[in-house]
């Protein structure tokens, strides 16, 4: 089953298209030839790309135009990887950042 | 979800709650409520909430023209420090 929309009422009838595979966090994925990584994944029905560096809370699509990062995830070892702006590759190894073990605000507690 | 724990900086989860209060506890204008809660210091560059923070800062204190406003800083798309000459330490 697929989140894709298949026959848009609109749109027409989705042809399909050359797939490639690319793994994100560690599993196999298919996607659209040249989609965006967050389409892919969203279709795909992942929608949590990340999470916080300091708090650890899910991040995923927000603005997807490349303007708000909230969908930066690491590419083939380059941080900050727009998912939203990049085109899905056949054999990418995608991973969603995780909360960072130092934190940067804990001291904001004490002279905030 | 009361209007105080709405986030205003999604990228340094800073609510309104937390810019109100320091916005009135220490008068501040919208660079210094920037600095006290980190709202607008985050990976987009304050695109998001740098006008709601100007604003919020701008409800508390009365506007002081020799201030200057929160504005992009560049660069206008991050730069990973690494791109800006990392040594390979192969």
């Amino acid at each position: 089953m697929t989140e894709r929309i298949l026959d848009h009422p609109v749109l027409g009838v989705l042809e399909p298209d050359q797939t490639v595979t690319f793994t994100f966090n560690g599993m196999k994925y298919e996607g659209r030839c040249g989609e965006p990584i967050a389409a892919a994944l969203l279709a795909a029905g992942i929608r949590t790309l990340r999470h916080h560096e300091e708090s650890g809370t899910p991040r995923g699509i927000y603005c997807n135009i490349g303007h708000c990062f909230e969908c930066r995830v690491e590419v083939d070892g380059h941080q900050g990887v727009r998912a939203c702006l990049t085109p899905v590759r056949e054999g990418m190894v995608i991973n969603g950042g995780g909360a960072l073990p130092s934190p940067v605000r804990d001291w904001r507690k004490d002279n905030a | 979800m009361t209007d105080r724990d709405m986030i205003v900086c999604r990228c340094e989860e800073v609510t309104y709650g937390e810019l109100v209060d320091t916005a009135g506890q220490f008068a501040c204008n919208s660079r210094e409520l920037k600095l006290r809660t980190r709202a607008g210091m985050g990976y987009c560059g304050g695109r998001t909430c740098r006008s709601l923070v100007d604003a919020i800062a701008l409800a508390a204190t009365e506007r002081d023209v020799t201030q200057i406003t929160l504005k992009y800083q560049p660069p206008v798309r991050p730069v990973h420090f690494g791109d800006l000459g990392a040594i390979p330490n192969d």
